[in-house]
């Protein structure tokens, strides 16, 4: 895989605050969750940085962006140095008028609303009483405004029996060409609320089957890179190539799952240069101090983390025996670190050998 | 195209230079991409508004010791794919 010469994208953690309080938020409990934020002078500032770099889009992330007062100028200083922006939001404090002001900037990629019901039940049991109604109006309010609107859906326990709902509620009521899945996972605040969040291996299994059937229902309008989507579908061609004995798929039996590092970069709402928003411990420098350019392409840390791709899953004894090997990725190296505190190690949660021992069904053997 | 046309890249596309020599041409108005090849990049960074097409081929004949066998050609292809993209304007030559 080819590494970039700069980031082509910047997870930036505009802020470490929240209105809200997640039962799986990945961003509080970890070391993402910063004292304070930086000034807004300080990202202005890093923002001509990354105009020098030619880097193509900022992702603002957070806590919650909506939150800060001074967004406006944010956005218009991306705008300013040629920098196209999308930012991830909860929905709930999205008003009219920067609806307005992002339509009118014209260098919104989208917005992305975490709706996780299609009723406020199973929305608001994780993210707090209210907040089902707050975020759809968001929604429906930047889909007024003619802007790109994405919704993420994260699968738990709570909404795992709601999907097809879901799917009826974005798709064909709200009109969305699209939306994402994931599923909760052992990170952040999941890490304290685990038993009631995750999801148990038949749940997977079940959440699952309903994807794969639902995704063949709207022709592919709805996606995933992680959750039981993702899972289900990368397990399937597992299965199939173990059963057809075929020699090894490409690109696998290597710590291979993870390209992000090639061509993405985050910040953490301190300043802090991260490999990304989901390993917010591994600090490579801080911004308007450290250069850009070196810590992409010098970086120690960074060099380790590209460098998994070269090492085979036959040298884990968590594989050991396995016969999945020459069809497996090892799966997502944040998962690693969280569970193990092992970046270059293949993700427990993520492997399939495990999923069936623990009695998982992959969806066409239901 | 007429040979006194002069094009000139739009301020608005921005050029991500990669290892490798390969390179990407990025509109920051639409975020359309659009990848390019060396020769490309090399007419790219003169479509400054001051050369015409056959001015742009003779420098790159004179400045790349693997200019293709048909450079006039490969010039006029990729300055009209530009056009056609909106990613470049012309004007014609007043001087
Ligand atoms: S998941 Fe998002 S909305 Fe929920 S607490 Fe975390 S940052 Fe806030
Ligand atoms: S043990 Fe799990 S992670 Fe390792 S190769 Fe087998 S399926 Fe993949």
């Amino acid at each position: 895989m080819r590494v970039m010469s700069t980031p082509r994208l910047l997870d930036v953690e505009i802020t470490s605050k929240c209105n809200l309080r997640c039962k799986y938020c990945y961003h509080f409990n970890s070391a993402g969750e910063t004292k304070e934020d930086i000034e807004t002078e300080e990202w202005l500032r890093f923002f001509e940085e990354l105009k020098q770099c030619v880097v193509m889009e900022v992702c603002l992330g957070g806590g919650e962006p909506f939150l800060r007062d001074d967004l406006k100028e944010i956005l218009s200083s991306l705008a300013r140095n040629q920098i196209r922006f999308s930012i991830m939001s909860n929905g709930t404090l999205i008003t009219d008028e920067i609806a307005a002001f992002i339509a009118a900037s014209k260098r919104c990629n989208y917005v992305q609303v975490s709706i996780d019901g299609s009723i406020p039940i199973t929305h608001d049991e994780m993210r707090g009483k209210g907040n089902f109604s707050r975020a759809i109006n968001g929604l429906k309010t930047l889909l007024r405004h003619g802007i790109t609107a994405t919704v993420r859906v994260t699968i738990h326990k709570g909404n795992v029996y709601d999907l097809e709902g879901i799917a009826e509620l974005l798709l064909e009521e709200i009109g969305l060409n699209s939306f994402s899945t994931n599923s909760a996972s052992y990170m952040g605040l999941c890490r304290r609320n685990a038993e009631q969040i995750m999801l148990t291996p038949k749940e997977r299994s079940l959440a699952m089957v309903s994807l794969v059937k639902l995704e063949k229902k709207y022709n592919g309008r709805i996606s995933a890179q992680a959750g039981p989507l993702a899972d289900g579908k990368i397990w399937l061609e597992m299965e199939r190539a173990r059963k057809e004995g075929l020699l090894r798929l490409p690109g696998r039996g290597y710590l291979s799952a993870c390209g992000a590092v090639f061509g993405k970069l985050a910040v953490r709402a301190d300043g802090v240069m991260i490999p990304c928003i989901q390993l917010s411990n591994i600090e490579l420098g801080k911004i308007n101090k450290d250069s850009l350019v070196k810590v992409w392409q010098e970086h120690p840390e960074l060099l380790k983390i590209r460098g998994r791709r070269s090492v085979h899953l036959s040298s884990f004894e968590f594989c050991e025996g396995c016969d999945y090997i020459p069809y497996c990725t090892g799966n997502c190296p944040a998962l690693a670190s969280n569970i193990l505190g092992k970046v270059n190690h293949p993700s427990p949660d993520a492997c399939l050998r495990r999923f069936l021992q623990e009695g998982g069904v992959l969806p066409e053997n239901i | 195209m007429k040979d006194d046309v002069v094009p000139i890249a739009k301020p608005s596309i921005l050029l991500r230079e990669e290892f490798d020599d390969w390179a990407v041409l990025f509109s920051t108005d639409s975020g359309e991409a659009y990848g390019i090849n060396p020769v490309s990049v090399f007419i790219w960074k003169r479509l400054d508004g001051e050369r015409t097409i056959d001015g742009l081929v003779e420098e790159l004949i004179a400045n790349c010791d693997d200019a293709p066998d048909d450079a006039g050609g490969q010039v006029l292809t990729f300055v009209n794919e530009l056009l056609a993209k909106g990613f470049a304007g012309y004007e014609v030559d007043g001087r």
